[in-house]
């Protein structure tokens, strides 16, 4: 039996990840020409363009080394593995040796919306393609079954009872507990 | 930039409330471990998993029962931010704060968001006037609204900006002039920084301001892919202790803090390492 609060989950604030291997970056080489001028709006512009580059496909801000950026691009992918795998522990235990490459492949030059919301569009893509590890699956039954995540907007508890199934798991929820009445095919 | 804000000095090292000898960054993982630390009088805690209104967690209730003093330690103000920072960001800070009573707080000399995305992570910024100006107003903002001195700490980056204007040192203290701030001193970030973007690490520790460290960061790393990552994940190498020791010949800080933030080792492991801080510094062993 799986058990799942559901609640009391705090963002994995950790000012560091754990090392493992990553996808390569999709970095562009530098644009000719100076920097841009440098003033207050100018340093704001610039600092959104760098952080587009390192976790939403930008392309390389101008005068930027591309290799040591492509490090920092895949040493941010790798923090955020990390992060999303304390927050779904059972679904990066079920991957294994390939969590790391799995998440690096569905996040690179995706931006965060969190780990707990990562980990989740993470899983319901994983069992769309029919590719959710078990452990995954029991993991994704359960959070659906206490908690309300429409895709785009915050999870919320849920408040009736419910019950969710992810590969051929089965979770219900009752007054906020939570129960795999079924596990998920192995 | 106008006048210097008045200037704190970090606590009196042996009486004061201040950090104090060597500590351990505080972690759920690794509670029980840290609360069997019989010399322990120093931790922190990463700031934005404390609730200020909700209870603490149960062995951070416990270590601030036993007198250990806990530092908040922000990762997601973004000080370095162009934008104003977030005033409700820093009211969870001062927040914290209250709740464990501590004597100071920390943060970064970094940026974490921009354009309405998250890095996930601390950006460094260009060493450049309007940086400057932009974290000194963030920091300023920041002090108005905290109860005690805030510790600003340089981070470790893989790259620097094109443009910098600045050298690191020169960088820092106009920062720490600018606001009074306090120095939070990453050794393991010194070496990583030399080791990635060059430079020489004794040289700047011999041009930072020492006399405003407040305390100081050790953590492990790894080469990887032709870099060193500051991993936290990793053990503490040999080049960091021997800065440990470079830094304490020229100025020993009031206290040495060892950060580990996942893969925790068996607790023989981290005990070696707290043992080997306390070795390098003089500190008494805390194990």
């Amino acid at each position: 039996m799986t058990r799942d609060s559901g609640a009391g989950r705090t963002a994995g604030a950790d000012p560091a990840g754990a090392p493992s291997p990553a996808a390569p970056p999709a970095g562009r080489p530098p644009s000719s020409g100076a920097p841009p001028a440098v003033g207050g709006s100018g340093l704001a512009a610039r600092q959104a363009a760098l952080v587009a580059a390192l976790v939403a496909g930008g392309p390389l801000p101008p005068g930027f080394a591309p290799e040591p950026v492509a490090a920092a691009r895949r040493a941010l992918l790798r923090k955020r593995a990390g992060d999303v795998a304390r927050h779904w522990p059972l679904l990066a235990a079920g991957l294994g040796a390939d969590w790391s490459a799995t998440f690096a492949g569905w996040a690179a030059g995706r931006p965060t919306n969190g780990s707990l919301r990562d980990g989740w569009d993470l899983a319901r893509e994983l069992r769309d393609h029919g590719r959710l590890p078990a452990l995954g699956a029991e993991e994704l039954a359960s959070r659906e079954a206490t908690t309300r995540y429409d895709g785009r907007t915050a999870p919320r508890p849920r408040r009736l009872p419910a019950v969710a199934r992810a590969g051929g798991a089965v979770a219900v929820q009752l007054a906020g507990r939570v129960r795999l009445l079924r596990p998920a095919r192995r | 930039m106008t006048g210097p804000s008045p200037a704190p000095t970090p606590t009196d090292p042996a009486t004061g409330p201040g950090p104090y000898g060597i500590g351990i960054g505080w972690r759920p993982e690794i509670a029980g471990f840290v609360a069997g630390l019989p010399g322990l009088r120093f931790v922190e805690v990463v700031a934005e998993t404390v609730s200020p209104a909700g209870p603490l967690p149960d062995g951070l209730a416990e270590l601030r029962e036993r007198g250990v003093t806990v530092v908040p330690h922000g990762v997601r103000l973004s000080l370095g931010g162009a934008e104003p920072v977030d005033p409700a960001r820093v009211a969870h800070l001062a927040g914290v704060a209250a709740a464990v009573d501590a004597p100071l707080v920390s943060e970064h000399i970094a940026f974490v968001r921009a354009g309405g995305l998250e890095a996930g992570h601390l950006l460094p910024l260009p060493r450049s006037r309007d940086a400057v100006a932009a974290v000194v107003a963030n920091v300023r903002r920041a002090q108005a609204e905290l109860p005690v001195p805030l510790a600003l700490e340089p981070i470790a980056a893989l790259f620097d900006w094109p443009d910098d204007e600045l050298d690191e040192a020169d960088f820092l203290t106009e920062i720490l002039d600018a606001t009074g701030a306090l120095l939070l001193l990453d050794v393991a970030n010194v070496h990583a920084n030399a080791r990635n973007r060059g430079g020489d690490p004794l040289t700047l520790l011999d041009r930072l301001p020492l006399d405003r460290v407040a305390y100081v960061h050790v953590a492990g790393g790894a080469e990887q892919g032709g870099f060193y990552h500051d991993t936290h994940t990793d053990p503490v190498p040999a080049e960091v202790l021997d800065l440990v020791g470079e830094l304490c010949a020229r100025r020993r800080p009031p206290a040495l803090l060892l950060e580990r933030d996942g893969h925790y080792p068996p607790a023989a492991e981290l005990r070696a390492e707290l043992d080997a801080l306390a070795a390098a510094s003089g500190y008494p062993v805390v194990t």
